[in-house]
């Protein structure tokens, strides 16, 4: 395009030239991809590759055994589940419903008891009542089946009070004032912890006795006796889990919408306060419309990194309760089942794309 | 639009002095809410200090106290103890010595194979440089897990100590960013540069080299910084990769692991302390460089 403005005689000489620069040109920038190629080939693709092969085996580490090929087994087995009801049981005696003499509510019959053993057995993964009547989920890895409903519902309330407590604090510090840059700087220290040191910081707070930040806080507001165990209770551990990543991750929200706010031209809001628009009309019909690609943009980042969150569970929780990837963590590291830890992988990988295929349709729609 | 036009009314019509007390009283409102957000955020930072900062039979009172207090009389009472027995733990030293280790030659590697990378393409013609683009952008978004037994497995077979695997391994989330930023701040170079300098019969490497790459030094500098935080803070490969070899393990696994030299129950002062001293500089690298990092944190997201 250049060489079209040059005189003709030297355009020639000129094209000729530059049909052997495109070509330097391209071999140049091979050569420069190469490493990046390579490297991510190496530690990417080939893994990836090998993961998906090896969840079709029984391959364990560390034994000579050679492995076998077993087809889906791994999935099935992790992902096995049936529903039954329960049914109350019967007193022998009267043929009437037990209940429990003290509460008054219906006994039910043992899941072990309902759940189908042969030719695989089915543990309970959880109970739910419906209608009056009360079934069972059993899962032949209830821990498998109950790590993927934790981490989305974790990956669920984390996102959704990141992005409103976000939203507030981003709102906030958009207003020009003495000390802004403070308040910048200060919103990067949970982001910059490590996320291995943040968790044993929460660890210690959320300690079980008055020596923890939040019992002795509970206590004064008059919630519970000081004493409650937020990391052993099965009730208090997810609850516990979404308190620590909201504090650290809410930060690099507030700062995506804050850039995102201040792309905003400040004309909008002049005009508006003209027209005599409520600081509520403006929020709903300038900030939130302006800010959405941002908002989805945000959104993509923390939904996919909070579906593979590891570090946070797998200190403070261990073994208690797993999400997705600290389930695969154990059982490749714990139990030396590399097929199975694959194919758990391989789960988690489908449904991180499927997310992000989802959120990859949503953001065209809002570009057009 | 009814309650704007009443809004409106209700300012018009408000009495002067009745405007300022409403300004101050939002303008109070305002600063509480700053208050509110820099404790909720510092806060458990606070926290760890403190504890850090106390004796065991201070962390075993009840209820914990906000500021070190002498469980006899009261008063106030620091030690650093916890500090002194972390300089002692050498698997704590040692862990800061292989984070250093990993961290540096992590950034090392993303910036420079990372740079070569984006500049062709950034400033390249070739054949294949959309896919390329959307090969590397998809893998920032890569889990990690997703690999875990498969990069496992090839560090085993390769018979790869721990170190270089997680310099290696770290390649996976550094170097598709690095490229990604950086590709973007060499499109946003002016062409005529590198045309001008190739009539003046430069070679496209000389310019990249010459040219470019001086320009981009501040986009290297951000995503230099991101890099090594991000390399600093990793934990699931550094886990899983010093299993067999404790003596490499880096400073958020040791963390994570540690226990104490002589008691028995979980040290929490000494945990806070070594937490303390990581976090310390970090938060001081944050500081000098936040707008670099908040340039580069939203560098790919805000353009949209």
């Amino acid at each position: 395009m250049a060489v079209a403005t040059e005189p003709d005689a030297e355009a020639r000489t000129k094209k000729v030239r530059g049909g052997n620069l495109l070509k330097q040109e391209q071999r140049l920038a091979y050569w420069l991809l190469l490493p990046t190629l390579l490297i991510l080939l190496l530690i990417a693709f080939y893994p990836l590759g090998s993961v998906f092969y090896a969840s079709f085996t029984d391959r364990a580490f560390a034994s000579a055994r050679e492995p076998q090929f077993v087809g889906l087994q791994n999935y099935s087995e992790l992902l096995s589940m049936k529903i039954r009801e329960l049914p109350a049981q019967i007193d022998p005696a009267t043929g009437e419903e037990l209940t429990d003499p003290e509460t008054g509510e219906t006994i039910y019959a043992r899941p072990l008891d309902i759940l189908p053993r042969e030719p695989r057995r089915y543990k309970e993964a959880f109970q739910l009542g419906l209608f009056g009547n009360r079934y069972v989920v059993g899962a032949t890895d209830p821990d498998f089946v109950l790590s993927i409903w934790d981490t989305l519902l974790f990956t669920f309330s984390t996102i959704a009070l990141e992005t409103l407590i976000g939203l507030g604090i981003a709102l906030t510090l958009n207003s020009k004032f003495r000390g802004r840059g403070t308040m910048r700087a200060v919103m990067l220290v949970p982001w910059a912890i490590p996320t291995a040191v943040s968790s044993r910081m929460w660890e210690w707070m959320f300690g079980s006795t008055r020596t923890g930040f939040f019992n002795v806080v509970f206590q004064r507001l008059g919630l519970g006796d000081g004493q409650i165990p937020f990391l052993a209770q099965e009730s208090w551990q997810l609850p516990a889990m979404i308190a620590i990543d909201v504090w650290k991750t809410t930060p690099f929200m507030a700062l995506l919408l804050l850039a995102g706010l201040g792309l905003i031209p400040g004309e909008l809001y002049e005009a508006a306060n003209v027209d005599g628009a409520s600081k509520w009309k403006q929020f709903t019909s300038i900030t939130l419309p302006l800010l959405k690609p941002t908002l989805a943009v945000a959104l993509v980042f923390r939904t996919l990194d909070a579906l593979r969150v590891f570090d946070l569970f797998q200190i403070v929780l261990a073994q208690k309760k797993y999400s997705m990837a600290s389930f695969a963590y154990y059982q490749l590291i714990d139990s030396q089942k590399m097929g199975y830890s694959s194919a758990a992988s391989v789960v988690i990988f489908v449904i991180i794309t499927i997310f992000a295929v989802i959120y990859i349709r949503l953001l065209r729609v809002t570009d057009d | 639009m009814t309650d704007v036009a009443l809004d409106v009314d209700r300012v018009i019509a408000m009495p002067r002095r009745g405007r300022d007390s409403k300004t101050t009283l939002k303008r109070i409102g305002f600063w509480l809410l700053i208050v509110v957000i820099a404790v909720y955020l510092l806060f458990p930072f606070y926290w760890a200090v403190v504890s850090s900062l106390k004796a065991e039979s201070q962390l075993q009172m009840t209820p914990a106290t906000f500021i070190p207090r002498s469980p006899v009389d009261n008063s106030i009472a620091i030690t650093f103890q916890n500090y002194q027995a972390v300089f002692q733990n050498e698997k704590f030293l040692r862990g800061l010595i292989n984070s250093v280790i990993v961290a540096v030659t992590v950034t090392a590697f993303a910036l420079v194979i990372g740079s070569f990378a984006a500049f062709a393409l950034g400033k390249l013609r070739f054949r294949g440089k959309t896919p390329s683009l959307y090969v590397i952008l998809s893998m920032t978004m890569f889990p990690q897990v997703a690999v875990l037994t498969g990069l496992y497995a090839v560090i085993r077979a390769l018979n790869m100590p721990a170190i270089p695997s997680m310099i290696l391994s770290y390649m996976l989330f550094t170097l598709p960013f690095t490229v990604w930023v950086l590709t973007a701040f060499f499109q946003a170079l002016p062409d005529d540069l590198m045309q001008s300098a190739e009539v003046d019969g430069a070679t496209p490497f000389q310019v990249f080299r010459m040219i470019l790459l001086p320009l981009t030094l501040p986009a290297l500098v951000t995503t230099g910084l991101l890099a090594f935080i991000a390399a600093w803070n990793e934990y699931l490969f550094a886990l899983t990769f010093t299993t067999i070899e404790p003596n490499a393990r880096t400073v958020p696994v040791a963390i994570a692991l540690f226990t104490g030299e002589i008691s028995r129950q979980e040290p929490f002062g000494e945990i806070m302390a070594a937490a303390v001293l990581v976090t310390i500089p970090l938060v001081v690298l944050v500081l000098i460089f936040q707008k670099k990092i908040i340039g580069g944190l939203t560098a790919g997201a805000v353009k949209g």
